[in-house]
Formats: C-alpha cells, sequence, structure tokens
C-alpha cells in the first residue's frame, strides 16, 4: 500500500514550498517538490535605476536579507566596470561571516535540533551527570548542575503553563529520537543560549549597514564613513564593537554549536547513509582575501562535483551561455521558444503561467507543471548547493583549512567519508563552515584595522556612479555563497534602466521540479528511500529537508490512500 | 540569562503584521499613524512587519511593549482588545498569519526571563485571504479608536498627561 504525505504550506513570512512523497512499505518511493508562490521580483525590477536594484531584492526573504543586496551590487559593479575600494570589500566580507554565523547557528538550534532533540525528554535529564557530560565536551563555562536544573525548572514551568509554546510543534517521544536524556537537556539549553546570543552578533550588520535586516548596500562601495574620531561614522569604538562581537562568536561556535553538533551527530550515525540525494555538487565561491574579482583568493572555491567523486572538481563560468541555464518544462512558466529550452539568465524570461489546479486544492497533479520555481541546471545537470556542496568542494581542491576540520570530524565521529554524502553531512557541513567562517571573520576584521591604519579612508568608487557615464548597454553577473548555497544575479542595463534581471537563488537550485528530461532536482533526489517509521508523525521527513536549510515555513499534511485528510502538524522552517 | 531592561527608555509602541496582506496588517497601519506623531521622548514606535525572533533585542530596550496585532477569533470585525499575555496560552487561539513568529517571541522572552511587560492589543478581523495595502473599512473606522486607546494605555503607564496636544 502506497501513502502520500503532502508537505505544504500555511502562510508564514519567507514563503511556501510544498513537498508530496509517496510511502511504500515504510521508505518514500517517489518525491514532488513545489514552490506555490510567485517570487517575481524579475518583473518589479524592470525600468528601475540599476543603483535601486539591490534595495528591492534585498526584500526578497528576512532571513537571508543582507546576501540578496551583496549579489545586486555586485552584478551592477560587474556591469559597469566598477573596481571597489578594499575597506569595501572587507566590511562586506565581515558582514558576510557574521550572517554566516547568526544564520548557520539559527538554523541549527532553532529550526533543525528539535528534530534530533526531544525536549520533553531533556526534563528527564539528572543535572549533575548533564553537567558532567557537558564538561567533558566543552570548556563553556556554563555547565554547572545548577545551571542545568535552573533550565529543567523553567521549562517544565513553562510546559505546565498549559502549552508548550515555542516547542509545540515537535514529535516529542518518536522513537527516531535517540539521545540520552542529558544530551536532550544540553541541547535545549544551548536553545536557549543562542536565542540571546542570535540578537547580538546582527548588530554588525546594523553597525556597517546602518540597520538589521535589510542593512544598506551601495553600487561601488558600502555607505558607512571611516572616522576613527567621528562620533557619527565607523570609529574606533564601533570597531571595537564589532572585534568583540566577531570574538564572542568564535567562541560560541567553537565551546557551543560545534560540541552540540558532535555529540549529537555521534547518537545519529545511521543518518550518514540516508538522505543523500544526487551527489553532485556545485559552488560559485566567495570571500576573496585580494577581492571579489580575483577568484583564485576566495576562502570558499568555486567548483563543481559530479556523482560523487572528488577527485575531479571542474570550473563554473557564470557568463558562458551553456553552463547555467533555466527550464520551466514544470514551471508555471512559459517561455517564447517552448517548454523544451534552457535559457541562460541574461536571456532569461519570467513570463508566468499558471495551470495548476484552482486553490484550496488537495493534490498537485504532478504530471503537469507543477511549481513556480524554474528548475536551473549546470550543463544540463542537477546539482545541490549550499554548506555540504562547499565543504567538498574545498575538500576535494585540496584546501588545508578544508580537510583538516573535515579529517577531525570524521575521525570524532568514527564514520567514512562517504558518510558526508547524507543528511547528516548536510546538518554537520553546516557546522564545520562555521569555524572557517568565525576564523575568517576576524582575519577580515584585522586587515580592515591594518589598512585604515595605513590611511586608505576610501570606502566607495563613486567616478562612475553618474549614470551620464555608462555605455547604452551592458551586461553584469553577481554572485555570493549564500549561507543557504551558491546565488547569483544577472542584469542587462539598457539606456541607464534595467532591461532584464534574473535571479537564481539557492533554493531554486535545491527544490526545483523536475527537468524537461525528468531529472529530479535536490529535495526531491535526497528523499528517495528516506525511511518514514510512522507516516502520521513524518519526523524523518523534516530531518532530510530541515537539512537543507530550506527557505520556507511548511506544515505537514497527511492523506490516506484514498486521499482523505487524517493528520496535520505545523512545522516552523525558516 | 536573563534580558538585561534598560530603564532609560519606557514604552515601545511595536506594530505587528503583512502590510500586503489588508486588514492583516492592522498593527503595522498603526504604528505608521504613530511615526507621524510628536510622542514623548521615552516612548519610540516600531514597524516590526512580520519579524519574530528578529524583535528580541527590542524587548531588552523598554519597559513596556504595547504591541498591536490582527486576530482571527470569530468577533465582529473591528472588535478591540487588550490583553497582558504572559504566557503562550493567553493569546486567542487564531492570531494573523505571523502568529508563530509572535507567539514564539513572547515564549522565547518568557524562558529568558524578560522583565519587560507586554500589553496586546489585538484587532479582530474577518479574513487574511485578501491581498492589498488597504484596510476594509471595519478596520479603518476603529483605527482613531485604537490609537485613542492605545494613548491612553501610555498615559496610564507613564502617569503624565496627555501624550499628544491634538
Amino acid at each position: 500500500m502506497s501513502q502520500r504525505i503532502v508537505v505544504d504550506p500555511i502562510t508564514r513570512i519567507e514563503g511556501h514550498l510544498r513537498v508530496e512523497a509517496e510511502i511504500e512499505n515504510g521508505k518514500i518511493k517517489d518525491a514532488y517538490s513545489s514552490g506555490t508562490m510567485v517570487r517575481l521580483l524579475e518583473e518589479i525590477l524592470k525600468g528601475r535605476d540599476p543603483r535601486d536594484a539591490w534595495a528591492f531584492v534585498g526584500r526578497v526573504c528576512g532571513v537571508c536579507t543582507s546576501i540578496h543586496s551583496l549579489t545586486s551590487v555586485r552584478a551592477v559593479e560587474d556591469a559597469l566596470g566598477i573596481v571597489i575600494p578594499p575597506n569595501a570589500e572587507l566590511v562586506r566580507n565581515i558582514m558576510f561571516c557574521a550572517q554566516y554565523m547568526h544564520d548557520h547557528v539559527v538554523h541549527f538550534y532553532h529550526l533543525h535540533a528539535m528534530d534530533w532533540v526531544d525536549v520533553v525528554n531533556a526534563l528527564k535529564a539528572d543535572p549533575k551527570k548533564t553537567s558532567e557530560l557537558a564538561q567533558s565536551i566543552s570548556h563553556w563555562p556554563k555547565s554547572s548542575p545548577g545551571y542545568f536544573s535552573d533550565i529543567q525548572t523553567r521549562v517544565k514551568k513553562f510546559v505546565e503553563s498549559g502549552q508548550l509554546g515555542i516547542f509545540a510543534n515537535g514529535y516529542w517521544g518518536h522513537p527516531a529520537y535517540k539521545l540520552p536524556a542529558e544530551v536532550n537537556l544540553i541541547g535545549l539549553a544551548h536553545y536557549l543560549e543562542a536565542l540571546e546570543w542570535q540578537k547580538e552578533i546582527v548588530k554588525i550588520h546594523a553597525i556597517f549597514g546602518g540597520k538589521n535586516p535589510h542593512p544598506n548596500y551601495l553600487v561601488g562601495g558600502m555607505a558607512c564613513a571611516i572616522g576613527l574620531d567621528d562620533v557619527s561614522g565607523i570609529n574606533a569604538e564601533r570597531l571595537s564593537y564589532v572585534k568583540q562581537l566577531l570574538e564572542q562568536a568564535k567562541v560560541f561556535v567553537e565551546q557551543v554549536y560545534i560540541p552540540d553538533l558532535m555529540a549529537i551527530a555521534s547518537f545519529y550515525k545511521d543518518w550518514g547513509a540516508i538522505g543523500g540525494g544526487l551527489g553532485s555538487f556545485m559552488a560559485y565561491g566567495d570571500l576573496g582575501t585580494n577581492g571579489y574579482r580575483d577568484p583564485s583568493s576566495y576562502k570558499f572555491p568555486s567548483g563543481v562535483i559530479l556523482n560523487k567523486d572528488i577527485s575531479k572538481v571542474m570550473d563554473v563560468d557564470l557568463r558562458k551561455d551553456d553552463e547555467v541555464q533555466e527550464y520551466v518544462t514544470n514551471s508555471w512558466y512559459e517561455y517564447k521558444e517552448g517548454d523544451k529550452v534552457g535559457l541562460h539568465p541574461w536571456k532569461g524570461e519570467s513570463k508566468i503561467k499558471y495551470t495548476g489546479p484552482k486553490p484550496p486544492f488537495e493534490h498537485l497533479d504532478v504530471t503537469q507543471k507543477y511549481s513556480y520555481l524554474k528548475t536551473p541546471r549546470w550543463k544540463g545537470h542537477a546539482v545541490e548547493v549550499g554548506p555540504l556542496a562547499r565543504v567538498l568542494i574545498g575538500y576535494a581542491r585540496g584546501r588545508e583549512d578544508y580537510k583538516a576540520i573535515v579529517d577531525k570530524a570524521l575521525t570524532d565521529l568514527n564514520v567514512p567519508v562517504t558518510a558526508l554524502f547524507s543528511t547528516l553531512g548536510r546538518t554537520a557541513a553546516r557546522g564545520l563552515e562555521s569555524i572557517l567562517t568565525a576564523q575568517w571573520g576576524l582575519e577580515f576584521y584585522d586587515k580592515l584595522i591594518d589598512n585604515i591604519k595605513s590611511g586608505d579612508k576610501r570606502m566607495a568608487e563613486m567616478s562612475k556612479f553618474d549614470p551620464e557615464k555608462w555605455p547604452k548597454t551592458a551586461l553584469g553577473v553577481g554572485h555570493s555563497e549564500a549561507p543557504r548555497g551558491a546565488l547569483a544575479h544577472w542584469i542587462n542595463i539598457e539606456d541607464q534602466k534595467i532591461a532584464n534581471y534574473q535571479l537564481v537563488v539557492p533554493t531554486t537550485w535545491n527544490a526545483s521540479p523536475r527537468d524537461a528530461n525528468g531529472q529530479l532536482s535536490a529535495y526531491e533526489a535526497a528523499l528517495i528511500d528516506t525511511p518514514v517509521h510512522d507516516p502520521k508523525l513524518p519526523l524523518e521527513i523534516l530531518r532530510t529537508i530541515h537539512s537543507f536549510d530550506p527557505c520556507l515555513a511548511c506544515s505537514v499534511h497527511l492523506y490516506d490512500e484514498h486521499g482523505n485528510h487524517i493528520n496535520r502538524v505545523s512545522v516552523l522552517g525558516d | 540569562m536573563q534580558l538585561q531592561t534598560d530603564p532609560s527608555k519606557n514604552i515601545l509602541i511595536l506594530g505587528i503584521g503583512n502590510y500586503l496582506m489588508a486588514d492583516e496588517g492592522v498593527g503595522v497601519h498603526m504604528a505608521r499613524m504613530f511615526e507621524t506623531e510628536q510622542l514623548p521622548e521615552d516612548v519610540d514606535v516600531l514597524d516590526g512587519g512580520t519579524g519574530g525572533f528578529h524583535l528580541l533585542e527590542y524587548f531588552e530596550q523598554y519597559r513596556h511593549v504595547i504591541l498591536v496585532d490582527a486576530t482571527l477569533d470569530g468577533l465582529e470585525p473591528g472588535t478591540i482588545r487588550l490583553i497582558k499575555p504572559k504566557f503562550y496560552s493567553d493569546f486567542p487561539a487564531a492570531m494573523s498569519t505571523h502568529d508563530i513568529g509572535l507567539k514564539d517571541l513572547v515564549g522565547a522572552l518568557q524562558l529568558l526571563n524578560s522583565t519587560t511587560e507586554i500589553h496586546l492589543f489585538v484587532v479582530s478581523i474577518k479574513s487574511i485571504q485578501e491581498q492589498g495595502i488597504e484596510l476594509t473599512a471595519p478596520i479603518t473606522n476603529i483605527l482613531p479608536e485604537l490609537k485613542k486607546k492605545v494613548i491612553s494605555l501610555i498615559e496610564l503607564l507613564t502617569l503624565k498627561q496627555p501624550v499628544l496636544s491634538a
């Protein structure tokens, strides 16, 4: 008997994703991923001033915020041949590292940990044993028996107040939870610590970008003036505050996030063989130590790995017509040349043609078009983007910094390198690259200080800001490694206005529908063969989908073989 | 692990809602009305949008936060109620589309031993299905009354009168 589980959205903050999965003999046999909300910022941008685009695209999401703005100003700078000053590069990189740590920590504790940590079970833990365990895995000072027993009391009071509140959406007591009560309690305590910490690190965005979320960017550099003695500028006091926040973040990543990740992972090694999916990966690279325009200096290297073959990394060229292309074969759009062709984003079209069922509907007809996400491909290949792609590409490129952290994690967990191709590998990779970005953030900070001390106060290159100086037409592409994966914006400028603008975002690579050849994208592929112990409580689906850090909120609906609605569970995603 | 309240600031008026979802955005409309007013120095206004945990840091800066939000509680559209939610379960059964974010926020504040007092004005709305930046007539009509209630609460909390000269 096969059952269909529908993972469907309710209206939340960042968008809609729906996954329909067929379950047979306790495993997922087939899966379809659908985006049910239109983004279409591409159309909003047409005819506007290219220098304003960053402010619009930044609003594509309230979680990624600054990364779309960054990618946009890079695209425009590329089109106009603007080289930004070193200070602006460094400030952008520091903000980037801050965002990574914020995003990854919040994802781990607040959006993903409860797929592995059983909150209710944590109340049964022995605070003394928990304290001993915590002290054996980390130097983090908050680890006394009293601390843990206080957390228990507080959460107990909360639970006894009638509802589980923020913990109401868990499948507590599900047999797939394997952690001892003491590990659950550590996870729960650090959930709360992370909640406190996360509001600090984003202050870096407010310092350099004026506000958060959606800090200010500028075509040509950054809109913050260096003035060491200036009350309102980036002065010595604010810079030292940035350093303090970066140092605190590094401590939090190293002493809280990573020890927790490793402790939890050690009880879920079976998930090192589940949820692998495509086995093909792509990264555009980012964080140049010699500037964005010098890819050889990237801290995050670029490349493509196909079919789990880490002995070979291919190069990516975003300008070439036949590399990155988007298909609409199964998407609610129409191209002038029909459904079979793939278009490079500089020739991209965004004409909507909705042919799906009239909402509200029970099921999508997946034999027809079934998503508002287009289907991007690299030279025709379906690839996964995100932390796992970045870590594998860094590792495969032979980078010592990547090898050191990856090999240590594999040794500590006593798992083979193949365990990386999995749900667990994806979740671990996010933590591992957080160790790197915590170090890099401070490196970029030191460079910024050195550069300012050498007398360089330039923060923006404005000589080409005036549209009078632009060519009649210009093409640009800007890329970044967003926390969720490879991101790029392509822009066509004509007569000083945006003639075409295309965003190809990480979640589009990962969550897109099948392509013209029926190839699955990353989410769909990763769900195949995932075991589901109890279709009424599909915790396993959440583990795999959440391991991608989906940029959406979802709620799970379950239907029996007659299509009857028998259960519905809301799940908080971001 | 305790959110510290900065005693230099007193009250934050925090409007919550999705501005693009018609009546659902009533909190944001309210915040925008207050943004153009001359308020006492220790009273700030913030358009909180649909934000959840992002708003945590604002709570530590104020002694009182006056939240304004829409709710689908089945009452006559335009009904205004003042709630002092201490626990997650104190919220109306169906808050608006972003309910998870706001409820989570209050749950988190409680778990973090926050000392900020929350005053929640909920406005009953009929539907969250419509899109648009215009409020429907029943909601537009109660805006002056809602504003008055918020002002009265501020006056009560500050023991100063009057808040607005007009």
